[in-house]
């Protein structure tokens, strides 16, 4: 049993995310609204702001200091994080204990990305060292090809077929309909994901998350009324590339997760899972104990027909993936949701929620991941 | 023609691509060993390239661009193009 944290989240904020910016937008001045809309929803003045950390791949050179002193932050704690899908909940471990232990009272977490096309396609060619010298000489094109073989692996170990999938999508885009942040917001049909042009099969192209520029942001007290961290754990690299990809870190961690928080999956009132793929977000779905018994086929149509909370903002697949904002935008959904505020799509009497983590592809698939238990104030 | 996998001079572990320090013994120093044929575990077409994952008989995983037509399970030949791995199908 971990240590539970005293810290709170108080609120979370989210600009709209937007496949066509404004001209002149840049990765610091949507990091910057999402700051400024996160100290207007919670009330927390600038001045009460002494920890910053900063979650951005376009970011560079610049630094959570450089933010700091261009928002006019003094921070006592400051964190620059480079994880991707797990920098939410990643920023969170750290934060959390750093509130606990009175290095700071009030910290601002943020994330986001605005991707030139340059600035993208080195992202996917130097993603790390790996990628720059084995991949990208194929060329590999990014992770679309490596998730595409992840796909049919698990389609076949779990007799899965392209419209189990597609619920999913189906399901995450009913959400974004009532998102007014979401990108992507037109109802779909499942003839219509089966329809859309493929990209590598299995993939097609409403598989592969629409890339989009936008900002998260959390706000954590040391103390006080807000949503509860009832447990947090992580488990990184956990089988050195070497496994399938099919099972992530989060299905070591699931059992810790739960008991810590003293709930179970079937408590969970609000579900997010980090979804760069349907087969990710499947992925981590199995892992978190979701389909029980193993059948995920018919837990993903429960998903579609019994409306069940999974990735209600609509999730990346439907709102975008804002670069790293992908690893918060599922923790600022559940803390919306938590405190009522999640307007149209308002789970009514929400009072638990998970969320999870995961990036990072080193390799063959990603190798980090992490996974967070709320509960509503 | 061969393509270059990594054997933990220690305890004999093989990686691709070569890691600090080998993820069994610990230790820190590896040797090249040539390999010419790897099976072909699964493959992606995105068009202009094949790419596909080659189990080596000594057990690394290795991610090449695939040439021919391949087939899941196949035997393929390996070379390098550059630090890139080529499977032939």
């Amino acid at each position: 049993m971990q240590e539970r944290s005293h810290a709170v989240i108080v609120g979370a904020a989210e600009t709209p995310y937007s496949r066509h910016p404004p001209e002149g937008t840049t990765t610091e001045s949507v990091l910057a609204d999402a700051f400024v809309r996160a100290l207007e929803v919670t009330g927390v003045r600038r001045e009460e702001v002494d920890g910053l950390g900063v979650a951005s791949f376009t970011l560079k050179p610049d630094r959570a200091i450089d933010l700091a002193w261009k928002l006019g932050v003094r921070p006592r704690w400051l964190m620059d994080d480079g994880n991707g899908g797990a920098s939410g909940i990643q920023m969170i471990q750290h934060a959390m204990r750093a509130l606990d232990a009175g290095d700071a009272s009030t910290v601002v977490l943020l994330a986001g990305d605005h991707f030139t096309r340059e600035d993208f396609k080195t992202l996917v060619d130097e993603y790390n060292r790996t990628t720059a010298r084995y991949l990208a000489g194929i060329p590999h094109g990014g992770p679309n090809a490596l998730f595409a073989m992840l796909t049919r692996q698990q389609m076949e170990a779990h007799g899965l077929e392209r419209a189990d999938y597609g619920h999913l999508a189906v399901a995450q885009r009913r959400w974004a309909g009532m998102n007014p942040n979401a990108a992507f917001r037109t109802p779909l049909t499942l003839e219509e994901y089966l329809d859309a042009p493929p990209v590598v099969e299995p993939l097609h192209r409403l598989d592969c998350v629409p890339v989009v520029t936008g900002a998260d942001a959390l706000v954590l007290r040391a103390e006080g009324d807000g949503v509860r961290i009832r447990a947090l754990r992580a488990l990184h690299n956990v089988d050195g590339q070497e496994g399938t990809g099919l099972r992530t870190g989060i299905a070591d961690i699931a059992g810790e997760l739960w008991s810590d928080a003293g709930a179970g999956p079937e408590d969970m009132d609000v579900i997010s899972v980090y979804d760069d793929y349907p087969a990710m977000a499947v992925a981590q779905l199995n892992d978190l104990g979701f389909a029980a018994d193993g059948d995920l086929s018919s837990f993903l149509r429960r998903v579609d027909d019994e409306r069940l909370p999974v990735n209600t903002s609509g999730g990346q697949l439907s709102a975008g993936q804002a670069g790293t904002a992908g690893g918060m935008i599922g923790l600022v959904e559940s803390v919306l949701q938590l405190q009522g505020r999640a307007g149209e799509r308002q789970i009514e009497g929400a009072r638990l929620a998970v969320a999870t983590g995961y990036g990072m592809v080193l390799y063959r698939y990603g190798a980090c991941a992490n996974a967070i238990v709320l509960e509503g104030p | 023609m061969s393509a270059r996998i990594f054997v933990c001079e220690s305890c004999g572990r093989a990686v691709f691509p070569r890691r600090l320090l080998c993820p069994d013994c610990g230790g820190s120093a590896f040797r090249d060993e040539q390999i010419e044929t790897g099976t072909l575990e699964d493959f992606s077409d995105r068009g202009e390239v094949k790419l596909g994952v080659v189990r080596a008989a000594a057990g690394p995983l290795l991610i090449a661009r695939v040439e021919g037509e391949p087939r899941r399970g196949g035997e393929v030949s390996l070379d390098e193009d550059g630090d890139v791995p080529v499977a032939h199908a």
